[in-house]
């Protein structure tokens, strides 16, 4: 099964291509690292940088709050590399010249297959429907 | 004309007064110019109208993930979800790289945090390497869905004309039967 993953941020549920799920994917991680960095850099404590400063007075009850910030954020990164990894593997990829070749099959057998629709046209007296397109066609026969 | 193609506030072209007879004599004015083919400069910059991804050179980054059969448009599948993976490794690798050395060398975050963008760059680069061939698959199954329709339609044009034939050899027949 292809795992399908909505379009981020959007009322509707829509599917996305398994390319810009990727690329998307690549952007939620790049989002997760900065926000981990973030938050660890915003809600670590002072440091000594030079002898000529006193040490600064570590409150350690604050601190203990943010401990769980980076179990949870270094979870959510993995999690995000793992699910990029099933992406990947779900990824249809052929070869270049695989896909020519059916295309170049497609189009001779689309080619067989108007003619016969032509003729069947012809002898239905409706060839002029089909330079107009098979859907109004489709809607007469369905009638 | 010189001045006009490169003043900061350039007149508009000056080609307006060949159309002056244009409503009398539509012969009179030039064709319009045709498109263009190659490299234009455009406001000082050179763009191009070969639709295609530059490679990552030319974009003077990197490139991480080897050069070869694989990345001329995926000949190999294996190779570009392994590179992909692999990619995705060591840009976890990078990440943790980075904790340690805010923990331990605060001031030489710059250069891990450049690789890490790299291989970011590269990712994007890979997965937009990727189009041309989604391109030729939503063709490949646009093509399939064409056929199918019609052959359908082929399959009711039988079958109605059948059916009409039928109905005319019926009526033919009560006629017959009504006037014999």
């Amino acid at each position: 099964m292809i795992p399908s993953f909505e379009a981020a941020g959007e009322d509707c549920v829509r599917i996305m291509d398994i390319v810009s799920q990727l690329q998307e994917q690549v952007n939620a991680m790049a989002l997760l690292a900065m926000n981990t960095f973030g938050t660890l850099q915003r809600d670590a404590p002072a440091v000594r940088l030079s002898p000529n400063y006193p040490e600064p007075t570590a409150n350690a009850s604050e601190e203990t709050i943010g401990a769980e910030y980076p179990k949870t954020m270094s979870a959510a990164l993995v999690e995000a590399a793992k699910k990029f990894d099933v992406l990947v593997t779900a990824l249809p990829l052929s070869g270049e010249e695989a896909q020519l070749k059916r295309i170049a099959e497609l189009q001779e057998e689309n080619k067989a297959v108007g003619l016969e629709l032509e003729k069947q046209l012809e002898a239905a007296g409706m060839l002029f429907f089909y330079h107009t397109g098979v859907d109004i066609l489709h809607l007469l026969v369905c009638l | 004309m010189a001045a006009a193609t490169s003043s900061s506030y350039p007149p508009p072209p000056p080609y307006y007064r060949l159309y002056k007879d244009y409503l009398d004599d539509p012969e009179s004015a030039p064709e319009p110019p045709p498109p263009v083919q190659g490299t234009y400069p455009l406001f000082g910059a050179s763009y191009t109208t070969d639709v295609v991804l530059p490679s990552l050179e030319d974009q003077g980054v990197r490139q991480l993930y080897p050069r070869g059969p694989n990345i001329d448009l995926i000949s190999l599948a294996s190779d570009f979800k392994l590179e992909l993976t692999t990619l995705n490794r060591d840009l976890q690798l990078h990440i943790l790289e980075l904790a340690d050395i805010l923990v331990e060398r605060p001031s030489q975050y710059a250069r891990r945090v450049e690789d890490i963008s790299l291989i970011f760059k590269n990712l994007h680069h890979l997965l937009n390497s990727l189009r041309p061939h989604q391109a030729r698959a939503t063709l490949i199954h646009i093509l399939e869905r064409q056929i199918q329709q019609r052959k359908q339609a082929v399959e009711d044009i039988k079958r109605r004309r059948e059916e009409a034939q039928r109905l005319l050899k019926e009526a033919l027949q009560t006629l017959d039967g009504h006037v014999a």
